[in-house]
């Protein structure tokens, strides 16, 4: 059986149950219109939907990327200079205490309503996860590696790139799928602060309109989109690390 | 010949290793062998350049009578697990060493290549360390560390993760190897049995702080090494370290 059908009979057996309590109970659509008008909101307003979920892909894919890089560099840094990590550590953490409620309005009042502000905040969101898996990751290096590199003369360099890079690689990809998860939704939460297009902006307009159809179309997209951005992380990591997989595969 | 001189290994205020000295002959095996915790693995990690840090050593290495830095590129080190890289291919591993001593991954693969059969290694230079058996990834390490072509070698309880079995028959195999291409080796073990079949020299360690209390030449040829022919050294190796645990 393919291990994604239990979820997809899951999420059918919820999506009927759903349309039936709007069919049977005496609820109204403007409160809580069942799958089957959402569905239909989606194709009625799909060229609208489109517009807004380019927008918000390209702020979630710019902001994502830009925060992977920044959070490989700075694991790097890190790694290398204990006194830089005991200094930027509580900072970092501290940052993670800010709710978005006030970051993405500071972001929109200091950056205006271009594509920065939302950038910033996807990057401020997503940064940590990958930075402190990396950094874990590094740290579970096993010490028998390390020291039979020593022993043949490595340097520290050599020691990180064949030893210590790899050894992250499973934590990597931990922290790049739960990052992953926030991007999408710190987009639409920037976008919702203050934006001219996006998912967020189809939402908040929807939700003055009272088309609760249209928002939960806003929801689905949302859910498409983080399960498109988590589909094409686990496409990456099955192509990149076909030796690391067949080596585990080799172990069961 | 590789000699170590005062070799004084402390942790904080506790004295692990107490002014050791020895000498690794050129061609030879010697087995350090001692109770546990004696230092013997402490000893090897020192002489490749890997001592803990949290460790204070002093003590010097020469090599033909002369000073030598650690590591000393005249000594290759085999820790007590294999250590084979998951992500690299068995090639890969292989000439590990090679790489880090500058041939690129192309050379060292070409260099290894013609030593898989010698070794047992057939039709597995594209596997990944997960493929193999206990035995064969053990030989992918000894491989490892034999083309290095140095002419020292420290083994770190080379055997220890191995089943009987397979353990008795690494330990011929790799005689009858460092028979073809000969090495100064110097083996850590706790093992009577491995240190009498495998050494033309064992040293015997004290218990904690260690120091060099026997050092008995074994000049019968492996061949003849029956259980008879090796009762009395056993029997003296036995007394020494049970003295020792005492």
């Amino acid at each position: 059986m393919p291990r994604i059908l239990p979820a997809l009979l899951f999420a059918a057996l919820l999506l009927a149950a759903w349309e039936i309590y709007c069919a049977t109970a005496d609820v109204s659509p403007l409160v809580l219109p069942p799958p089957s008008g959402v569905l239909r909101a989606l194709v009625v307003q799909r060229h609208q939907i489109l517009h807004h979920a380019g927008s918000t892909i390209l702020v979630a894919a710019l902001g994502f990327s830009l925060s992977v890089s920044f959070a490989c560099t700075a694991s790097v840094a890190l790694h290398f200079a204990p006194w830089l990590r005991r200094g930027a550590m509580p900072l970092l953490v501290a940052s993670q205490t800010v709710p978005l409620v006030a970051l993405a309005p500071l972001m929109i009042l200091w950056f205006g309503f271009g594509l920065l502000p939302k950038v910033l905040l996807v990057i401020l969101v997503t940064f940590f996860p990958i930075l402190v898996s990396l950094l874990s990751g590094y740290a579970r290096a096993p010490g028998a590696f390390v020291d039979l590199l020593s022993s043949m003369g490595a340097g520290r360099w050599q020691v990180f790139r064949r030893v210590t890079m790899p050894s992250a690689r499973p934590a990597f990809f931990a922290g790049l799928r739960i990052s992953a998860t926030y991007a999408i939704v710190a987009t639409i939460f920037a976008e919702y602060a203050g934006a001219r297009a996006g998912i967020g902006i189809f939402i908040l307009t929807a939700k003055n309109n009272f088309r609760a159809d249209l928002v939960l179309a806003g929801v689905v997209v949302s859910a498409v989109l983080t399960l498109a951005l988590l589909g094409a992380l686990h496409i990456i990591d099955r192509t990149t690390a076909r030796r690391f997989r067949e080596a585990s595969d080799a172990t069961r | 010949m590789l000699r170590v001189e005062g070799l004084t290994i402390r942790a904080g205020s506790r004295v692990l290793v107490d002014d050791l000295a020895l000498a690794i002959p050129d061609g030879r095996i010697t087995c350090l062998i001692g109770p546990s915790g004696c230092g013997k693995s402490s000893v090897i990690k020192w002489l490749s350049g890997i001592l803990d840090r949290s460790l204070e050593a002093s003590g010097r290495a020469f090599l033909d009578g002369r000073p030598v830095p650690r590591p000393d590129p005249a000594l290759a080190y085999q820790p007590q697990q294999d250590a084979l890289f998951p992500w690299l291919t068995v090639a890969e591993n292989a000439g590990l060493g090679l790489e880090m001593r500058g041939q690129s991954r192309r050379d060292a693969r070409a260099r290894v290549l013609p030593l898989f059969a010698p070794f047992g290694l057939e039709g597995c230079a594209d596997a990944f360390p997960a493929q193999l058996s206990g035995g064969m990834r053990q030989r992918a390490a000894f491989l490892r560390t034999i083309v290095q072509d140095t002419r020292f070698v420290a083994l770190d309880e080379p055997f220890s993760a191995l089943d009987a079995v397979t353990r008795l028959r690494m330990q011929d195999w790799l005689c009858a190897r460092l028979t073809e291409t000969p090495r100064g080796v110097l083996m850590v073990t706790h093992d009577l049995h491995e240190a009498t079949q495998m050494a033309d020299r064992i040293l015997v360690m004290s218990a904690r702080p260690g120091r060099i209390v026997a050092d008995i030449p074994l000049t019968t040829p492996r061949a003849a090494r029956t259980e008879a022919a090796l009762a009395d050294t056993r029997s003296t190796l036995k007394s020494l370290l049970l003295k020792e645990t005492s």
